[in-house]
């Protein structure tokens, strides 16, 4: 979900230029037609950069000379515009078969009538759906529709760095840490004679501020939503209790690093100017210059929330340009997702793997943790995704009202407490408006 | 004879007027139209609302702080970047050793994308680790939040852009500088104007057409600020720098109320129009354009 922001925002420059060029190249092309499945064209829209493209150029062509005839052109989208360039691109009637989009776009991708219902796809033979982990299942389903494959997953977990821990004599964090053990731990590292902060936080309002909370909020034993999706839950003793906990050490202890822009935290990390980081698996080669552990998200003791993470899964969806095309892109994506490619692609690019069956294998998460060390932790932390945010259109409001209800907490210009009650009210006027 | 060169004519721009049909008008009135609807471009379907986008502004607290968050923003900017640039600008216009170099530099700010600007000024306004506090804190201002104070944020947003900016108006008053005739500084040297009154009375008369270019094109680029809020603060904190054109952004691609936020447009796009004929109005009153 957060993955590359800045990069992909120098990226968007680009994507300027590209949209053009799409725009230039649609008016040539009949996007409904296609004569048959195994010479269809598949153009695809996807954000990958460095490693990421080059291992998925290389699947491209492994593709392509396995299946010949079939041209698979993909075109470079900034992440961040995918959904906003498709939109364009349906009312121009020239929509890509694939797209990569967020996950947290889902519910409102899923009002599109070009998306096309992958849900008899994914039950074919061999596809064995339940290999896709269930927090990735969960959020390419919208009402009981599947209308994505997993494109990629991550999780949120603890990332310290050892040597801070060593010399404030501190033991390193162990699996069954509590919260109250990382505030204390934070304090400890805080030393503003060096500039030197316990932790941080990104404070720009935006889901990237909201869905670290939210991992808070689950793990002590709240809810979002009521089960119906239909009024705020998040209002309860839970919700207190996580705001509380960032409010301990942001307000309180000034143990926080708050960063407005989103791209600060990482380098002051990697500079040893922080101790520990709630952050996912697409930073730690940011870190080079650290020796760093990682860890579990800490528990609550006494809530049934347990250890607990949150997961940003993303979809490849497909469009639909004609029967022919869309199964000629449906081949593409079931064969791209496959254990043998899900396997490739980890290995290559130390993103974790999609599917339970690559996760599992020792020798594959061995190899990924020595390319890139803590990722393995990372993979294991995949188990610790028990929920999903919630599938509805109304999300991008909703995550909205938690941006600003978090960031006055953080810099303390409300009580936790006001700010929930606040908060909540906003948002069940937006889900009943 | 004559009908065909109408017909070279028209055949000669008829391109140029199609892309910007194509890309100008098409989008305007596609906009427009949008206005009135609920539209969120993923269903087909675009009920007409009336007016609804319109009145729901009405009732929008977020609308009334962009409104303020924008004005705030244009009144500070505008003035300051055509200061800054004034200043700059008569500092150059002599002959001095590497004057070129000076130049150039000057221009540079024009010449670096927003992004490396927007990087830049996160760092030197870093509450704890930036350069503005470190100097602060040598001078015994206590340390500020800058970017994580909702009361400051605003400001360093002003900043930024007037240091983007500045290299432009250098441009524009450095070639105003260059036409203000010699004769008449000479002439009221001669008749005992010190330097203070000679720019007070001459100079800055003369270059009152570049200041009213300026102006109006700075209010234009003001209004519709964007870049930098995006890349430095994403509106925030708590809205604090939510302008106009950034709310539109956030209710049109992350809301998907291309209808809600076709109406911001076309409110700032006629709040933009009554600015621009005002200030050309008044602008008249103080220019001089010599004949």
């Amino acid at each position: 979900m957060t993955k590359h922001r800045l990069r992909g925002r120098l990226a968007g420059l680009l994507t300027a230029l590209t949209a053009v060029t799409v725009v230039l190249a649609g008016c040539g092309t009949d996007a409904g037609s296609g004569s048959s499945a195994s010479s269809s064209p598949i153009d695809i829209w996807e954000g990958w950069t460095g490693v990421e493209a080059t291992t998925f150029a290389h699947l491209v062509s492994e593709y392509q000379s396995e299946h010949p005839g079939v041209k698979v052109s993909s075109l470079y989208v900034n992440n961040d515009d995918t959904l906003q360039k498709v939109l364009t691109a349906v009312r121009g009637g020239s929509t890509p078969d694939i797209a990569y989009l967020y996950g947290s776009w889902a519910p409102n991708a899923a009002q599109i009538p070009q998306v096309v219902n992958l849900t008899q796809v994914v039950k074919r033979p061999g596809v064995n759906w339940d290999d896709f982990f269930t927090g990735e299942r969960d959020v390419a389903t919208v009402n009981g529709k599947v209308i994505g494959i997993p494109a990629l997953v991550d999780n949120l977990a603890v990332v310290y760095n050892k040597k801070l821990f060593a010399a404030a004599h501190l033991p390193a964090p162990g699996p069954t840490w509590t919260w109250a053990q990382f505030t204390a731990d934070a304090k400890a590292l805080t030393n503003a004679s060096i500039k030197q902060y316990g932790t941080a936080y990104v404070t720009p309002g935006t889901e990237d501020t909201v869905w670290r909370w939210e991992a808070l909020l689950w793990e002590a034993g709240g809810a979002l939503l009521t089960a119906n999706n239909k009024q705020a839950a998040f209002d309860s003793a839970a919700g207190l209790q996580a705001l509380d906990t960032l409010r301990t050490m942001s307000v309180t202890d000034k143990s926080m690093y708050l960063d407005p822009s989103d791209s600060a935290y990482a380098n002051l990390f990697n500079s040893g100017k922080i101790g520990m980081l709630v952050t996912g698996p697409w930073d730690l080669s940011g870190f080079p210059n650290v020796d760093y552990g990682v860890q579990v998200m800490p528990s609550y003791p006494g809530a049934d929330g347990g250890h607990q993470t949150i997961s940003g899964p993303d979809n490849w969806v497909v469009f639909n340009n004609g029967s022919a095309r869309v199964s000629a892109a449906e081949q593409f994506l079931l064969w791209l997702t496959a254990p043998a490619q899900v396997k490739y692609w980890s290995l290559k690019t130390g993103d974790l793997p999609t599917r339970t069956s690559v996760a599992d294998q020792s020798s594959v998460t061995a190899a990924m943790d020595a390319a890139l060390p803590g990722d393995a932790a990372f993979v294991q932390n995949l188990a610790e995704v028990k929920q999903a945010r919630p599938q509805i259109t109304q999300y991008p409001k909703i995550s909205t009202v938690l941006g600003t209800m978090i960031v006055s907490v953080l810099l303390g210009q409300s009580q936790p407490q006001a700010a929930l009650t606040a908060a909540a009210a906003q948002v069940n006027a937006d889900l009943a408006g | 004879m004559v009908s065909s060169e109408h017909f070279a004519g028209w055949a000669f721009v008829t391109p140029g007027v199609a892309i910007i049909i194509l890309f100008g008008a098409v989008p305007i009135v596609w906009s427009a139209v949008m206005s009135f609807q609920k539209d969120n471009l993923l269903s087909p379907s675009t009920p007409f609302v009336g007016t609804a986008n319109y009145r729901q502004m009405l009732h929008d607290p977020i609308v009334t702080q962009a409104i303020q968050h924008t004005l705030i923003y244009t009144a500070l900017f505008v003035p300051g970047t055509m200061l800054v640039g004034l200043v700059l600008a008569v500092a150059m216009n002599r002959k001095i050793r590497f004057i070129s170099f000076y130049r150039t530099a000057a221009y540079a700010t024009m010449a670096i994308s927003t992004i490396s600007e927007a990087i830049v000024f996160i760092w030197l306004f870093d509450p704890s680790y930036g350069i503005v506090n470190y100097f602060f804190s040598l001078i015994g201002v206590p340390q500020q939040q800058f970017l994580n104070s909702p009361s400051e944020a605003l400001y360093v947003i002003v900043a930024m852009t007037i240091w983007g900016w500045s290299g432009f108006s250098v441009v524009i008053y450095l070639a105003a500088l260059q036409g203000v005739p010699q004769v008449l500084l000479e002439a009221a040297s001669i008749d005992g104007a010190g330097p203070w009154r000679r720019f007070r009375q001459i100079t800055l008369p003369l270059l009152s057409p570049a200041s009213l270019f300026l102006a109006v094109w700075l209010t234009i680029n003001a209004l519709q600020l964007f870049d930098e809020v995006y890349l430095s603060t994403s509106g925030g904190p708590l809205n604090a720098t939510t302008v106009l054109v950034y709310y539109l952004y956030t209710e049109a691609f992350q809301q998907f109320n291309f209808g809600y936020a076709s109406a911001i447009a076309y409110f700032l796009f006629l709040v933009i129009i009554v600015v621009t004929v005002i200030q050309f109005r008044v602008g008249k009153r103080f220019t001089y354009y010599r004949s």
